[in-house]
């Protein structure tokens, strides 16, 4: 997995590349809370070239949410592939996070 | 059946690495040292497995996830991260069905009495949604009657719950 972290007005883009599995959710945990911790709250994880998510992870993007959540701000998630959409679904955390067709749209009114 | 996982006591040494033995009936043993980083490489040997035997991407990845995260709760619910503890995985993969086995040294538990992390006052709730992840994913899910012990099974035949299989292979 390949976390990249980049700011694009005040936003920051969080691009999560590969396997949100057990073993990588430490460097997920590390990327995303450090974001967060140095004071992003407008947050966008691009998932479009995820391709796992474990709850491990997804206890990873909640904490962020909260965190950013408790600020004002929000952490919106782009472009699941079906599967992650499926899990999404399946955990109903799309009732929890926002969840967009790609970037360009979750950062519209952002 | 699967073999019988839960070993009274303790062993008398943990192993570093996932040690593998293999039976007749086609069932693979491996002891995992309690360490999440241990996962990963049992998976991959799962899933080569899956591989070989042509099983589709959406049954690789509900295998994948049912698979991590009930070792993870082994270790982490249920040996509680202790290394001292060791986790026992049985899997068998045919042309027809995937089954695994895992069994901690923990204290147990009642996964009927795990809170549902579906319903909205535990959906902010950052943990909790391997039990339900593993019922969703797999087609059975049963636990020994102390909770140390779980058996999953994936049946080829049956699609992954709101997939039509693709047809694509892992």
């Amino acid at each position: 997995m390949k976390v990249r972290v980049r700011q694009e007005g005040a936003c920051t883009i969080v691009s999560i590349q590969g396997s949100a599995d057990v073993g990588a959710s430490p460097a997920l945990r590390d990327a995303l809370l450090r974001a967060v911790d140095a004071g992003a709250t407008r947050i966008v994880c691009d998932l479009s070239k995820t391709d796992f998510i474990c709850s491990d992870a997804l206890g990873v993007l909640i904490t962020a949410y909260l965190k950013a959540h408790g600020r004002g701000g929000f952490v919106r998630l782009a472009n699941p592939q079906k599967r992650l959409r499926k899990l999404l679904e399946t955990t109903r955390l799309d009732h929890l996070f926002d969840v967009f067709p790609d970037v360009a749209c979750a950062l519209k009114d952002a | 059946m699967p073999p019988s996982l839960p070993k009274e006591g303790r062993g008398p040494s943990v192993p570093s690495r996932p040690t593998e033995t293999h039976d007749a009936a086609g069932w693979i043993e491996e002891v995992l040292p309690t360490r999440l980083t241990a996962i990963r490489e049992s998976e991959r040997r799962v899933l080569a497995r899956l591989a070989a035997l042509g099983y589709g991407e959406d049954h690789c990845f509900a295998v994948r996830l049912a698979f991590e995260e009930a070792l993870i709760n082994a270790m982490k619910h249920g040996n509680r991260m202790d290394p001292s503890r060791q986790v026992r995985l049985a899997y068998r993969v045919s042309p027809e069905r995937v089954e695994i086995c895992v069994a901690d040294e923990g204290a147990g538990f009642r996964p009927d009495c795990v809170p549902d992390p579906t319903v909205d006052e535990n959906l902010q709730r950052p943990c909790g949604r391997g039990v339900m992840l593993m019922r969703s994913y797999m087609d059975e899910v049963i636990y020994s009657a102390n909770g140390t012990e779980v058996h999953m099974v994936k049946y080829r035949a049956n699609p992954v719950r709101g997939f039509p299989e693709s047809g694509r292979r892992c």
